[in-house]
């Protein structure tokens, strides 16, 4: 199991100005995709996703508004997310992103090298993720 | 200029597409790829597009050189380093300087290297041989190789913090097999280029039965090997000869080349009776349900493979693909020990 299901109260994922947060969900690996894609429509987040690098950082060039936040896996093919968190810190100031990793593989330092604001290590839960988002997201809008 | 990056299959139009998006970012890039499919040319394609295109370009083929030359080749030396270092040689490395610096082979290169490539990634900062002296260098690493880095690094032969910090970004240029599209463009592009070269009455195109064999044709040299019999036909003067000089009989289906080659009868057979020993045909018995069952996964796992990496590691259109559930393909990767070949 690569999530721990938990029970969680749903709540709303509105930020300061009573808008829902827009996230970004990169990922590979459909089954894990969806599954924090259906937990953060629930929590009220409006929610993108993106299979791979590529995706995420055209998605990012063009989605206006752009995007509240981000949370990418880090092993993935053409731009790795380490790759995509280099470029998102380079281009998309500001914007904090939480890096998923993977079994048995060991990017971490590099994600918090390009400065990642959060990293997780699956298995994690979603209430975790969600304990992170929020925080991320409440210092994103007090600035 | 870059010599172009030629075909109108989907795999190399998105891989023009994905240079366009990632080449000003200078961030490390791993080319992989069988021999001959025009990893450096990607690697010039990326050096053109980006900031860096009127700075250097330097191509190091660290499989050509032994290992002290090699190192002393990237990271220079200083007068007096080693016998016959009479003067001191600045490294390609410094050379590179807020250029491309082109690691050709990368999975050629010794380990003791990899340790001294891995710092140069991480500070920027390497010492030529015999100094004592740091010396900075700003070079956009790009790197290439048409071997498995994962599989290396899981045989110990290359550093896995270097793998990471070189695949950063990856770029996978299938081979010309699987993209026979592509194969009359870039006919119609070498004829083209090499047209001054020879008579222009002699240069014809292929008829369609030749551009067919040829699209048939498995083409284990890539573009390489495309190139050259384009130049053969064009000194011979038609491509019949051409044509039927490719060893067409031992083609293989354009879907089914290396990637299938565990099916093979006689393999399959060799393996089954090496796996199970009390199987071997020189004992007084052995069990049909076994092999049977051996068999079975062995085409399960092979199949299995390449439909993941084919839909790069997509589970659920592979279980589309296959035709079976979902839990079912998680159930045979974890059973049947399937790993991801991180390269694509």
């Amino acid at each position: 199991m690569l999530i721990k299901i938990e029970k969680t109260n749903y709540d709303s994922g509105l930020n300061k100005m009573d808008k829902p947060s827009k996230l970004l969900i990169v990922d590979d690996d459909e089954e894990i995709q969806s599954t924090l894609k259906d937990f953060l429509i629930k929590k009220g987040y409006e929610v993108f996703s993106a299979s791979d690098g590529l995706e995420g950082l055209k998605l990012l060039e063009t989605e206006e508004p752009g995007f509240d936040l981000v949370i990418t896996d880090l092993v993935m093919p053409n731009i790795s997310g380490v790759g995509l968190i280099a470029i998102i810190k380079k281009k998309f100031t500001g914007l904090p992103v939480i890096a998923i990793t993977g079994w048995g593989e060991h990017p971490e330092a590099l994600a918090s090298e390009v400065q990642a604001d959060q990293v997780l290590e699956k298995p994690f839960g979603l209430s975790e993720l969600e304990k992170s988002l929020k925080k991320l997201l409440s210092s994103k809008f007090d600035i | 200029m870059p010599p172009p990056l030629i075909g109108s299959s989907k795999s190399i139009e998105k891989i023009r597409e994905f240079i366009d998006h990632i080449a000003d970012t200078g961030l490390n890039v791993l080319i992989t790829g069988e021999s001959g499919v025009g990893k450096e040319v990607v690697a010039q394609s990326l050096y053109y597009k980006s900031q860096r295109k009127n700075k250097p370009f330097i191509k190091v083929n660290c499989a050509a050189l032994p290992e002290g030359l090699l190192e002393s080749e990237l990271f220079g030396y200083e007068r007096g380093a080693f016998t016959g270092a009479v003067q001191s040689k600045r490294g390609k490395f410094e050379l590179a300087h807020q250029g491309v610096i082109f690691l050709d082979e990368i999975g050629d290169m010794p380990r003791p290297l990899q340790a001294k490539l891995l710092r140069v990634l991480q500070s920027g900062e390497f010492a030529p041989l015999g100094s004592e002296k740091e010396v900075t260098a700003d070079a956009w690493v790009i790197a290439s190789t048409n071997q498995n880095l994962g599989e290396n690094v899981k045989k110990g032969l290359f550093r896995e913090d270097l793998y990471y910090r070189l695949n950063i970004i990856k770029i996978y240029i299938p081979p010309l097999r699987n993209r026979p599209e592509d194969i009359p463009t870039l006919i119609d592009y070498f004829i083209e280029k090499y047209a001054s070269q020879f008579d222009r009455n002699k240069i014809s195109k292929p008829d369609a039965d030749a551009m067919e064999k040829l699209m048939a044709y498995s083409w284990p040299g890539n573009v390489r090997e495309l190139q050259s019999i384009l130049q053969s036909s064009m000194v011979i003067g038609n491509w019949e000869e051409v044509v039927d000089d490719l060893s067409i009989k031992d083609k293989p289906d354009v879907n089914s080349a290396p990637d299938h080659k565990g099916l093979d009868k006689s393999l399959i057979v060799d393996t089954l009776f090496d796996l199970k020993n009390e199987n071997s045909p020189g004992h007084a018995s052995f069990s049909l349900k076994k092999i049977r069952k051996e068999t079975m996964n062995i085409i399960d796992k092979e199949v299995i493979s390449y439909v993941l990496n084919q839909t790069g590691w997509n589970r659920t259109k592979a279980s589309k693909i296959l035709q079976i559930s979902y839990k079912t393909l998680l159930y045979k990767i974890s059973d049947l020990d399937i790993k991801q070949q991180r390269e694509l």
